[in-house]
Order: C-alpha cells, then structure tokens, then sequence
C-alpha cells in the first residue's frame, strides 16, 4: 500500500490542444494529498486526459503541473512513474504468469509479497500460480491493479478501472480504494459512475467539454446530486 | 577460369524470345488480360539488364574500385527507400533503414575485405555487395513492419510498461526481440537449406561459368554466412534507430 506522505498536484491553467482541439483548457486545480479525488463528467470531458497529465504519460500544451510545488519535467520522469502508480481501463497483462507480471515493474517481488498483493484485491494466493490468458476481465483487472500496487505509489490514479467489470471485482477494486484513503493514501479516481464517485470520494472535479466545471465534495457537487435525484 | 566461358550470344538471346511467344499464347488463350504487363516485363527486364551490364562494364574499367563503393552507396540509399517503406508510419523509418544498410553492409564488406575473403577489386565488390545488400533489405524490411504492427496492436501494452516506470527500450523490448525474430528468419531458413532446395546464384554462376562444384561452394559458403552477419547488423541497427525514434525523451510513444 501507498505510503502515507502528503502529496499534492497542482494544476495551473492548463490546456492540452491536439491539432485544433482543444481537450483540456484553462484548468485550474488543486488534487489534496490524504484521501480520494474522483474526476467525474460526461464522456469525451478529458478525465483521462487529465489523468495522464499527473504521470506524464501526455504534458499539458498549456499551463504546467507541480508535484508538491515541483513542475513535473524538473523530476525524474521514471522516479515519478514509479511514485505515481496508474491503472488503466482496460486491463492489459503483459506475461505468462500472474506473478511474472506482477514482477514487471518490481522485478524482486518476492513470492510472499505477491500473494499478499494478490489478498488485498481479492484474488486468493494461489493466483500467483495461474496463466494470465485464462482471467476474467475482472480477475485481470485486480492484477493490474495488485501490479500497481506492487511499486507502493504514493498516489493511484484510477481510468474509469471497474467499468467493464463484474460486480464482484469492481466491489472488490473499490475497496482497495477505501483501504488506501482510510490508511491516509492518496487517489484519483476517473469515473463517469457518479454513484462511485459519491461512495470513494473527498473532492470532486466535474469536467465538461474539456473545462473544470465545479470542485468540492461529492455533496455540494451540482453534477452528482443531479444523478442523484431521481 | 582460363577455360572458354560459354555464355549465349546475341542471336541466342533473341532465339529465347520464342519462349516468350510461348508464355504470351498461354496468357492470350486463358484470357488472363494480362498481355501487356507480360509484354511490358519482357521489354523492361532486356532493357534493365542491358543497362546495368553496360553500367557495370564502365566501373569495372573505368571507375574501379571506388566506382565500385559509389554503386554500392547508391544500392543501399535504394534499399532503404524500399525497406523504409514497410514501416510507414514509423518516425523516420527510411533514415533508420538505410543508416542500418550503410552499416550492416558496410561493416560486413569491410571485414570480407580485411580478412583477405575477397579481393578489393571492382568486379568482386559490386556483385557481393549486391548479395549482403538484397539479405539485409528484406531483413531491415522485415524489422519495420513489425516494429510499426507493434505501435499499432502493442500500445495499450507498452503505455502500460511505461506506467510501471520502465524505460522506452525496456517497454518496447519484447517487440524488437520480436522484430528481430521475424527479420532473421528467412535469412536463417534459407541458410538451412541452402543447396538442398535452392541453388543460389553465386554458385550457380560459377558452375555455369565452367567452375567445378566443389570449388563452386566454397563462394557459396561465404555469401550465405556473409549475408546472415549483414542481416543481423542491419536488423539490430534499424531496429534501435526505429525503436528511439518512436519515443520522446519522457519514454511515451510520440504518435
């Protein structure tokens, strides 16, 4: 799990432009260390987009990111990576075996260690054992998020990562999330289930069109309590 | 060779155009509608090679040795082109193809050259040349669609090596073991079965040029292990020079 150590991104009027579109722009925000932030908003908003901004898998065109007051490209881009864990949409493995993939980016991982990971999504230890071709999507789901894990991040970033999933899995992913944010780690959640972002998150970022709409806690956010109401 | 090398003459070649005839009445009677690619292939192959032999003739006796390499140079910018073009949609796949060529060849020319293999003379280089160039093409080739099928189906793969904070190289790694996999293959397979399947064409020649088989081998020998080295030299090259070109200095593919 997360060590608990206060990290804060922020974000300082940015834009990501591809050719003439504009996928993000002039977003202006704070995501708090300690706790859950779930960025919420219709499809094609850029929640993933933003996403990808905190690990530097895509650099703003606008604007700049700070890591507790550090612009992103003034770190080392590997290091961060490894401090900013990400679990995408949809699950890719990428080896034979669940542990060979677990052991992708902690290529020590002892066994012990990779059944303990494999406990806290879920899955039972002698999963270590199985082939990755024969998972479910939602068994694959759990090692890609257990594989994240493995690197202990100080932050998770979340893609929308229980969206294809069973209910079974996607429970059992949520309550990785709660355990982090209980244990004071930090998380960024993309979702489009509003009812997810009401149950996991601290603060809420309501994306549309590519514009930060609203920011506070799931209660006094307009977008969730619209979804909310019948 | 001191004996008479019997080749056909001028009138011999002409006779062969009966045997076109004969291909053309095939063609014409299984109304393949392909008459006049067939008639145009005739005319392009005479006049090719009338071109290059009189191109040839004028190195060897005029431009020696560094005629020689001159042709050579422009072999492997062709190469390249072609090559390249199996990676579109690679950054600079041509660049990568033709400086992989430039050294895969080069080096393997050179080492021919050093360890006394073959004499630095016009007539020997130009047509080895040939040879490690025509190998290392289709393995360079061969590298770069796989190397652009592995951005197009491996993305979401290599994104996720990324995220674990693996490094370009590190995350495309399983693709250019695979790219190289697929580059040496038929040069591999047809070093397997040189001989046996095919008689190739420096063997050949000499045989048909009057030299005795046992003899004749002996060039063959070294034009398939010379185009295996030269393969895998340009392979490795094209590959790594593909391979960096996709990523950016923050190790994420550029497109």
């Amino acid at each position: 799990m997360g060590r608990a150590r206060a990290v804060t991104f922020v974000l300082e009027a940015v834009g990501v432009r591809r050719g003439d579109t504009a996928i993000l722009e002039d977003i202006t925000a704070t995501i708090r260390s300690g706790g859950c932030t779930a960025i919420a908003g219709p499809s094609g908003a850029g929640k993933s987009t933003l996403l990808r901004l905190l690990n530097r898998m895509l650099d703003p065109t606008a604007g700049r990111v700070l890591l507790d007051g550090t612009p992103l490209p003034a770190l080392d881009v590997l290091a961060l990576r490894r401090r900013v864990g990400l679990v995408a949409q949809q699950p890719t493995l990428l080896t034979d075996t669940v542990l060979d993939d677990l052991r992708v980016g902690r290529p020590d991982l002892t066994e012990e260690e990779a059944r303990s990971l494999l406990d806290t999504t879920g899955l039972p230890p002698a999963f270590a054992e199985r082939r990755t071709a024969d998972l479910s999507g939602g068994e694959a789901q759990r090692v890609c998020l257990a594989r994240a894990l493995a690197l202990r991040p100080e932050v998770l970033l979340l893609d929308e990562p229980t969206s294809a999933l069973d209910r079974a899995s996607a429970e059992a992913i949520e309550g990785v999330v709660s355990d982090l944010r209980a244990a004071g780690g930090t998380a960024v959640l993309v979702s489009h289930d509003t009812g997810q972002a009401r149950r996991l998150a601290d603060d809420v970022l309501v994306l549309r069109a590519g514009r930060l709409e609203e920011q506070g806690p799931p209660g006094d956010v307009g977008y969730l309590r619209a979804a909310a109401s019948p | 060779m001191s004996h008479e090398v019997h080749v056909p003459s001028w009138p011999g070649v002409v006779a062969s155009l009966a045997l076109v005839a004969v291909a053309l009445a095939i063609v014409a009677r299984a109304r393949l509608r392909i008459t006049r690619e067939l008639l145009i292939a005739v005319v392009r192959a005479g006049v090719q090679l009338i071109a290059v032999g009189a191109l040839l003739l004028a190195i060897f006796r005029y431009a020696g040795l560094p005629g020689a390499l001159g042709w050579a140079a422009i072999m492997v910018l062709i190469a390249g082109q072609v090559a390249g073009r199996r990676g579109s949609g690679v950054p600079r796949s041509r660049v990568a193809a033709t400086a992989g060529l430039a050294v895969g060849g080069g080096t393997t020319l050179l080492a021919l050259v050093l360890l006394d293999v073959i004499p630095a003379q016009a007539r020997v280089v130009v047509p080895v040349a040939g040879m490690i160039i025509g190998a290392s093409m289709q393995a360079a080739g061969l590298a770069l669609r796989r190397v652009r099928d592995a951005v197009t189906t491996g993305r979401a793969a290599i994104d996720a090596r990324l995220s674990l904070g693996l490094t370009a190289r590190e995350a495309f790694a399983p693709h250019t073991r695979d790219a190289l996999h697929t580059a040496l293959l038929p040069v591999i397979d047809s070093t397997k079965v040189v001989g046996l399947i095919t008689l190739p064409g420096a063997m050949t020649g000499l045989i048909l040029g009057g030299v005795d088989p046992l003899t004749a081998i002996r060039y063959q020998i070294v034009v398939m292990y010379m185009q295996l080295a030269a393969a895998a030299v340009t392979a490795y090259l094209t590959t790594r020079l593909a391979e960096s070109a996709l990523f950016d200095e923050a190790h994420r593919l550029r497109t």
